[in-house]
């Protein structure tokens, strides 16, 4: 057994109190540090205004997480809470430097990926609307991956059923693709084409005599056609008339419209006529209401005088 | 028949290490309630003790803080890699930050650090009050009126506690640094990002939990190995095995304390 030596005393340490000062002054400087940068980074010295995004579903949401627009974080969700409707209530704190990103017209998305958490975003498509104000409530939209997926297999599935029907030997696709193949080959024969449209051989040859014979038709057709031609355009024929014809009717066609004219001339002329005939039927109106007066007038004096002359008639009837 | 062997005689053996390792942990309670209370009183720093007390926390800690920050940053750094390169091959680059800061400055630096304050400061310590004890030097402070649990024990706890801070603060922060540097280079352009992901990983209740880890485990590392030599009586040899059942007891209390925390951060 062996036995402890005996501790020697350290030596004694020069100016020891300044130097454990300084161990703790480090000490506090650190914690304090750390503490001061942890509150900066938790966002304690940044003023921020609040947003509320009611979901109808909150999992995955977790208090802390980022509220992205752009890929960049401009928010952080302060608290997560029930309505009284039922509704998940996520508040949102936004620092006031980055809360001009939000809009009145955003929209604010909950994704949910199939690999990894669920995120937040915001998209503002009109940057130069009014911005979003300070505890503005706005429901979120749900990105769902996952809940999608049933009815994707579902409806994989179903086209996978239908794929299998119509591929099946008995498929009406089946058959079709035969009687295809029977067609090509019979398209392949002679007057396969024609067989094919008509049904049977016989038919085909038929339409080839038919054919043979409109050949014909046409030939002799030509023949008409070039006879006609020589009646039409010949120097004798039909348009060399007609252009005379055109040219005489045009010769009657200028003497009409010089008479016409000369027609229009008397009927200005008759016009005319007819206004000063009405203007002296409106003097004359005038004078008769002239000579109306006068003779009114005329009679009045003649009464008058008839009245004053000494040898007037006492007129005037009188009651005994 | 060896009575140890029998049911009863087996039974009673359990009873008794059950009994003599709960006496063991009430001894350490009682022990750090008076260290406590005398820690709070303020004649523990009067000039007689702040001298001594002086002395053991500026040899206790500026010896090891140089080569604990050289190590927590070697460290550092190798793991830092390994997680960034492994994050970017699966294509997860973006939590690799979050990972190493959640990983390295939560959970593996405050534990690294406290063990590292147990076995550079606070073992030889208590090796140190052991000696004492075992030269009768603490019989005769104690004849002659002097308190040595105020003198010669709360110094070195104290010593041992703040060496276990001050390490985990350096290392916490230097990790800091360094996890920064090897993700954005020497340039400040990746510093609002980074401090996001810091401010991500640290919110209040994991801050609470990691300021309590930490002090927790100071007062862990600073007391149980003095706490187990005290608990023994005093000998002129080494006690091998009370220094092992204090290094275990301190284990214990270490794996209890990071169990804990696991549980509050991550349930």
């Amino acid at each position: 057994m062996q036995e402890d030596p005996v501790p020697v005393r350290p030596a004694p340490v020069p100016n020891l109190e300044f130097k454990a000062a300084l161990l703790l002054a480090l000490f506090v400087a650190l914690v304090l540090g750390t503490v001061l940068y942890l509150m900066y980074a938790r966002g304690s010295f940044e003023e921020t205004q609040r947003l509320v995004l009611v979901a109808d579903d909150a999992a995955g949401v977790s208090v802390g997480m980022d509220l992205s627009f752009a890929g960049f974080p401009i928010g952080r969700v302060r608290r997560i809470e029930l309505a009284p409707d039922g509704a998940a209530r996520i508040v949102v704190d936004v620092p006031r430097r980055d809360a001009h990103w939000l809009r009145e017209t955003s929209v604010f998305v909950l994704y949910r990926s199939l690999v990894g958490g669920v995120s937040l975003k915001a998209y503002s498509g009109v940057l130069t609307d009014p911005p979003l104000p300070d505890g503005a409530q706005r429901k979120v939209l749900v990105g769902d991956t996952t809940a999608e997926l049933p009815l994707l297999v579902s409806n994989a599935r179903e086209l996978v059923q239908n794929l299998t029907r119509l591929s099946a030997t008995d498929s009406a696709l089946a058959g079709s693709l035969s009687n295809l193949q029977t067609l090509t080959e019979r398209l392949n024969g002679p007057r396969g084409a024609a067989a094919v449209l008509l049904g049977d051989e016989a038919e085909a040859r038929k339409i080839a005599t038919a054919l043979d014979r409109i050949n014909q038709l046409l030939a002799r057709l030509d023949g008409i056609a070039l006879k006609a031609d020589a009646q039409v355009l010949g120097p004798d024929g039909l348009v060399q008339e007609s252009r005379a014809t055109v040219l005489q009717l045009n010769a009657m066609l200028g003497d009409a419209r010089a008479t016409l004219k000369r027609v229009d001339s008397v009927l200005a002329e008759a016009q005319t006529v007819a206004a000063n005939a009405r203007v002296a039927t409106t003097d004359l109106g005038a004078l008769r209401t002239e000579v109306d007066a006068t003779v009114r007038k005329v009679e009045r004096l003649v009464d008058e005088v008839n009245r004053k002359w000494p040898f007037a008639r006492d007129t005037e009837l009188k009651l005994r | 028949m060896n009575p140890t062997t029998s049911p009863p005689g087996a039974f009673a053996e359990l009873a008794r290490t059950a009994g003599a390792w709960f006496v063991g942990w009430w001894r350490t309670v009682h022990l750090t309630a008076l260290l406590t209370v005398l820690a709070l009183s303020p004649s523990s720093y009067r000039k007689q003790h702040r001298r001594a007390l002086a002395r053991h926390v500026y040899l206790g800690t500026a010896q090891s803080l140089l080569w604990f920050t050289a190590l927590s940053t070697l460290i550092s750094l190798v793991v830092i890699r390994i997680v960034l390169v492994t994050a970017l091959s699966y294509g997860l680059s973006q939590y690799a930050l979050e990972m190493v800061v959640r990983v390295l400055v939560l959970e593996l630096i405050p534990l690294a650090a406290a063990l590292f304050a147990a076995l550079r400061c606070t073992i030889p310590l208590a090796a140190e009050i052991a000696a004492l004890r075992a030269r009768g030097e603490w019989k005769e402070a104690a004849a002659l009126g002097a308190d040595p649990l105020r003198s010669e024990v709360l110094p070195r706890v104290v010593a041992g506690l703040f060496c276990s801070l001050m390490l985990a603060a350096v290392s916490c922060v230097v990790t800091l640094v360094v996890a920064y540097l090897s993700t954005y280079g020497f340039t400040t352009a990746g510093f609002e990002a980074y401090t996001r992901t810091v401010g991500h990983v640290f919110n209040p209740a994991v801050s609470l939990i990691f300021g309590l880890k930490i002090l927790f485990f100071g007062i862990t590392v600073a007391l149980m190995p003095i706490a187990a030599v005290l608990d023994a009586a005093p000998r002129r040899r080494t006690n091998t095995s009370v220094e092992l059942q204090g290094l275990v007891r301190m284990f214990f209390a270490l794996v209890v304390i990071e169990v804990a925390s696991l549980v509050g951060n991550y349930y």
